[in-house]
């Protein structure tokens, strides 16, 4: 078992610096490919802080006075309740103090001094709104009449914060998507073609071993492990320039003025680190696809 | 330990192989397959250890019916069997013990069984001390004794030689015959394929002659004619 487990990786190793010139260009592209992976992951991640409040077809968001009392509280929420042909009661939904606190710290993330400003006593909390209406003018309305009720600090409408953020950030989404897909795509196909050649470079040696009673997975391991190897590398290449992009993106948004919504578009470094080991699964993935297709195909040379 | 029964090959739709050809060979025979190029021997040994399935009739091999064996089982048969060719089929950046120890290696045999089974078997067929040796320094007889020492490394019950003798001169291939005999006397069963008059007359062993795809004869301690 272990001369045999040896005898794979020799072999692997042996034919993986035999063909240089494609390997490397093989690497690179599933390193490219998966560094747009792990780019569109964070992209999106950082909108998310943005939109984080937004969340659930939240159109509407009544801010409510820190130092609003009970009363005050529970003749907004019969309000807004009172008009359920417009609003959808069933979704309606209280974030109190602590929640609201919660929330403040993923959209202020990168924007400390702004986050300091706010505790847990001091902060509003909030009634989410999700209407049913499909009419805007009719929740326009509806905020004018809430603006009015004491104890309500502000009314904020996702048509005039985040509409233009959520649409950016869905063409972004499906922009990187569709961009990274094909270029998995191709590093599948390049890892295909290398493995391809290395085992037509040894097709006398396959020859002898299908002829001397090698199993067929004896022969294809050596050369699966090497596509393996392959997508591997490039995971940790695009890794490294995840983590490069990443922490010059991070400083250079520090450095905007705070309270500015681009100060919000960073990711947590657990975040980071989750991408990151995604990043290489894929990557081994693809090189094990793109082998095992090329392994299974080209065994009878 | 062979046997066919009215085995029929086609390549195409056009060309037959091998047509209706049916006999059965025991185990330590020794047994020549003759005819000129063409006539289907080398088909028959590809039908043997299968790297061609018949299109009608069945082929057992140590009781097992080859054609109708599952994938994954046919390493196996085949680590049943030497298989020495006319071109010796060497790898050349692999020394002489390498080639012969790459049949081992590769059927997951230990180190330690490589290192005495190597030398035993390059001692038998007489190339001790040419272990470090690449294919290209060696003469082409040698090049054939590394290809049986191969073949034999494994202690297959048979062996099939096609034209092992055939880029081989006269008196090469006379040692050729003379080892493959010898491996025949250990209770090897030897089908060998060949189109050389001379051997096949000295040898005196049983002759199944072929003529495009029939077998025309079948007679035991035959001549070439």
């Amino acid at each position: 078992m272990i001369a045999r487990i040896a005898y794979a990786f020799r072999e692997m190793w042996a034919s993986f610096r035999r063909n240089l010139t494609l390997t490397v260009a093989a690497i690179l592209t599933s390193a490219i490919a998966l560094l747009l992976v792990g780019t569109t992951f964070l992209i999106q991640r950082a909108f998310d802080n943005l939109l984080v409040q937004w969340r659930g077809d939240v159109e509407m968001i009544v801010f409510v006075r820190s130092d609003a009392t009970p009363e005050q509280i529970s003749l907004i929420d019969q309000t807004i309740k009172a008009a359920p042909t417009i609003i959808d009661v069933e979704k309606l939904q209280y974030l109190d103090k602590t929640q609201s606190y919660e929330e403040a710290k993923r959209i202020f993330v990168g924007d400390p001094v702004t986050l300091s400003l706010l505790t847990p006593d001091n902060i509003p909390s909030q009634f989410k709104v999700v209407p049913i209406t499909q009419d805007p003018e009719l929740v326009r309305s509806l905020s004018e009449q809430y603006r009015s009720l004491p104890g309500v600090q502000d009314v904020a409408l996702a048509e005039d914060e985040f509409q233009v953020i959520s649409t950016l950030s869905r063409f972004v989404r499906t922009v990187t998507l569709v961009m990274s897909l094909v270029l998995l795509f191709v590093a599948v196909g390049l890892i295909w073609n290398t493995i391809r050649t290395a085992m037509f470079a040894r097709r006398r040696e396959i020859e002898v071993m299908k002829l001397v009673g090698a199993t067929n997975w004896f022969i294809r391991v050596p050369f699966m492990l090497e596509g393996l190897l392959h997508g591997l590398l490039g995971g940790i290449a695009s890794c490294g320039g995840l983590w490069v992009l990443n922490s010059a993106w991070t400083n250079g948004v520090a450095g905007f003025k705070p309270g500015t919504g681009i100060s919000s578009l960073v990711v947590p470094s657990g975040y980071l680190t989750g991408v990151m080991l995604m990043i290489l699964a894929i990557g081994a993935l693809v090189g094990a696809v793109g082998s095992a297709i090329a392994a299974s195909r080209f065994l009878d040379v | 330990m062979i046997r066919l029964e009215s085995v029929t090959k086609r390549y195409g739709t056009e060309t037959v192989a091998v047509r209706d050809a049916s006999f059965d060979i025991a185990k330590g025979d020794f047994v020549f397959l003759v005819g000129p190029s063409g006539s289907g021997k080398s088909t028959l040994l590809r039908l043997i250890n299968r790297q061609e399935q018949p299109e009608r009739g069945d082929v057992w091999v140590a009781g097992q019916n080859v054609n109708q064996m599952a994938e994954s089982r046919v390493p196996y048969l085949r680590r049943n069997m030497g298989n020495v060719f006319q071109d010796y089929k060497l790898l050349p950046n692999k020394t002489v013990f390498e080639n012969v120890a790459f049949a081992l290696e590769v059927i997951g045999k230990p180190r330690h069984v490589i290192n005495r089974q190597v030398p035993a078997v390059l001692e038998l067929v007489g190339l001790a001390g040419k272990e470090d040796r690449f294919p290209e320094q060696l003469s082409g007889g040698e090049q054939q004794r590394v290809s049986i020492a191969r073949a034999f490394v494994n202690r297959p019950l048979i062996m099939l030689a096609d034209e092992p003798t055939g880029n081989l001169d006269p008196a090469t291939g006379e040692g050729i015959m003379a080892l493959l005999e010898e491996i025949n006397r250990t209770g090897t069963t030897v089908v060998m394929a060949t189109h050389d008059h001379r051997v096949v007359n000295a040898m005196r062993k049983r002759v199944i002659q072929l003529d495009r795809g029939v077998i025309v004869r079948d007679q035991e301690r035959g001549v070439y004619e």
